[in-house]
């Protein structure tokens, strides 16, 4: 199993180093320039002169691929590079970052993954009753609301009007519900019919009668042998929607004015500063990377027939 | 000899109610089963024979709604009308269950030794360690090889033969008083069913089990049964010794089916022998014989009125108004 956990790791980085060349040749060919922005920041209607002194400044006449090897060189010492806007270093401004985007993702999840169980639990246990309506009408409002609108109506009804939330900021654990609800709202949506659609087809499988016949209770073979059938497949979708939360980040994080990677993502798109655009880019990307590296690993923990062919390999 | 019967099964019919259909797969069966006795229940697909068993311990998949009338004593206990936990109670516990297919049978996510252990914590309230003791003891009684590393494999590592000693094993893990074992061989291949025959008929002798075998295969009836019930379309067609019924077919169902076993005798290439006609659809009961359609004896009252199971003394059973009439007007000349 270790060496089949080694070739993961050794593809990821692989695919790392493609994924930067990628998104470096996308920012660079991207509208804009940044050169243009400076020099109008200087002196407004900059020459034509005036603009190509900022891109020497900036180094932004060297050769792409020159302009590439030392971005990735420094990345690799971590060295990120100086925002344009600011000037300031990437690399702290990143490192103050990240907890709060952390903390909105694995906490968005967490109540993504309490949700979608309860829920999912909910319709298995008492299949066609009014529990299973009801986690079915929570799941398609659920899945058909944007993040913007739920985070807009949460913040609304219990913020602004009851009161039992702050609005934003980062002060406690209180301040935390809001964006924690807004961010897992729609993976909990998505997973709580994986949870509910894998009990059901699992029951319905030859082993579940054998429990049956075992004197087990149908809750005692939804726990015992239903549940870890369906683990793979919901690690799985959990890893799709983990990524798809580092997304929403870009919308939520702005929505509560919460300082993170995504809202500095956001800035640097705005002012086209490739080099904070880029470093976070790379953040994502890693993050994405380790996602799907984390699922690959969970799944052959959780299914047996995997875990076997990794000893194999 | 009905003192020591550990089922007695008495004019049992079970109703299926589904969404769009009503179905009486099984209609007035009666029969019995002695304490460490095997009795072999033959018919073939869509008979009734699995619902007959599965149907009074609640084993009938969700959404369908089970109606049963008739007795069913086992063991001293009413079963018919019980409710499930106290149906719990006995499955797993004094009734123990093998089905057909052992590779879909066991959860493939969980451990061999764990689906054992599970049984003894549940009805001999056992420790999981105690349990996990008794899986192992289990595991060398089915004569599985090197046990203690069966004990930690999944379903999927183990081949055929082996999944079905493991499924034995869940089954007698609370020493059950009564075995039923759907159709145990049919998914292995012919040298491994001669094993697990074998394995049973070891196994009953020791625990000194009671076991209904519902099977298709005769030759699998001739080599443990002690006893044997034919069922046709839901209803009995002849019951008794596994002699008398294999030996001397009296209902034309069963002489059908006993002639359509292909033979050493026969010539090479010659072709199979089936019974003309197919089953009926199971549906409203019929008002005659339902094997009449097929029947090469049939007469005019076998459509009108459903022969009763009836016998003498010395030999089998037999629904069929043509064997009885014979065999009555023999004794008035007797």
């Amino acid at each position: 199993m270790s060496t089949l956990i080694a070739i993961r790791l050794r593809n990821a980085v692989v695919l790392l180093v493609l994924a930067t060349m990628l998104c470096f040749a996308l920012v660079v060919s991207a509208p804009g320039n940044v050169a243009v922005l400076i020099a109008e920041l200087r002196t407004p209607k900059a020459t034509f002169e005036q603009i190509r002194v900022v891109e020497e400044e900036l180094g932004l006449n060297q050769p792409l691929i020159l302009r590439y090897g030392s971005w990735l060189n420094g990345a690799l010492h971590g060295n990120l590079g100086v925002s344009y806007k600011t000037g300031d270093a990437i690399g702290p401004a990143l490192a103050s970052r990240l907890p709060i985007t952390l903390t909105l993702v694995v906490g968005g999840a967490a109540f993504a993954m309490l949700l979608s169980f309860a829920l999912g639990f909910l319709g298995a246990l008492w299949p066609g009753r009014f529990g299973d309506a009801l986690s079915r009408v929570i799941a398609l409002l659920g899945a058909s609301m944007p993040s913007f609108f739920v985070g807009a109506l949460l913040i609304y009804a219990l913020a602004v009007e009851l009161g039992l939330f702050p609005t934003f900021g980062t002060a406690g654990l209180s301040s935390w519900v809001l964006p924690w609800m807004t961010i897992g709202l729609l993976p909990a949506a998505v997973l709580s019919r994986v949870v509910r659609v894998g009990l059901e087809e699992a029951m319905a499988r030859p082993f579940a009668l054998t429990a049956s016949a075992k004197g087990l209770s149908r809750r005692a073979i939804l726990f015992r042998h239903a549940l870890p059938n369906i683990a793979p497949t919901y690690i799985n979708a959990l890893g799709a929607q983990g990524g798809a939360m580092v997304v929403g980040a870009v919308v939520v994080e702005p929505l509560f004015a919460l300082k993170g990677v995504a809202d500095l993502f956001l800035q640097g798109v705005l002012f086209r500063d490739f080099m904070v655009v880029q470093a976070c880019l790379l953040v994502f990307l890693t993050s994405f990377i380790l996602l799907n590296l984390m699922v690959d690993i969970g799944m052959m923990f959780t299914d047996p027939k995997l875990r076997r062919q990794g000893a194999n390999a | 000899m009905t003192s020591t019967n550990i089922l007695q099964v008495s004019h049992l019919c079970v109703d299926l109610y589904t969404t769009r259909a009503a179905l009486r797969p099984v209609d007035d069966v009666s029969y019995e089963v002695a304490a460490g006795e095997t009795l072999a229940i033959v018919g073939e697909s869509g008979s009734g024979k699995t619902v007959l068993n599965f149907a009074p311990l609640g084993l009938m998949p969700t959404g369908v709604v089970t109606d049963l009338s008739g007795s069913i004593l086992f063991d001293g206990q009413q079963l018919v009308g019980l409710s499930e936990p106290a149906l719990r109670r006995i499955r797993g516990g004094k009734i123990g269950t093998i089905f057909q297919d052992p590779m879909s049978a066991l959860n493939p996510a969980l451990r061999i030794g764990r689906q054992i252990a599970e049984v003894a914590e549940l009805h001999l309230g056992m420790t999981s360690s105690q349990a996990e003791a008794r899986a192992l003891d289990l595991l060398k009684l089915v004569r599985m090889s090197d046990p203690e590393a069966r004990l930690r494999q999944y379903p999927h590592e183990l081949s055929g033969g082996l999944r079905q000693r493991a499924m034995i094993a869940i089954a007698i893990a609370a020493e059950p008083k009564l075995l039923i074992a759907d159709e145990p061989t049919t998914a292995l291949d012919v040298t491994v069913q001669a094993q697990i025959i074998g394995l049973l008929k070891d196994l009953q002798r020791r625990l000194n089990t009671a076991i209904v075998l519902i099977t298709h295969d005769m030759g699998v009836v001739a080599s443990i049964a002690a006893r044997v019930a034919v069922m046709y379309a839901g209803r009995l067609a002849e019951y008794g010794s596994v002699e008398e019924v294999l030996l001397t077919p009296r209902h034309p169902y069963t002489s059908g089916l006993i002639a359509a076993l292909p033979s050493v005798d026969d010539a090479p290439g010659s072709p199979f022998r089936g019974l003309p006609g197919t089953p009926p659809v199971l549906g409203a009961p019929l008002p005659g014989c339902a094997f009449a359609p097929r029947c090469p004896q049939v007469i005019d009252i076998c459509a009108r009125r459903y022969p009763p199971l009836a016998g003498g003394a010395g030999t089998a059973a037999v629904a069929c108004h043509v064997v009885n009439a014979r065999q009555s007007k023999e004794q008035a000349h007797a």
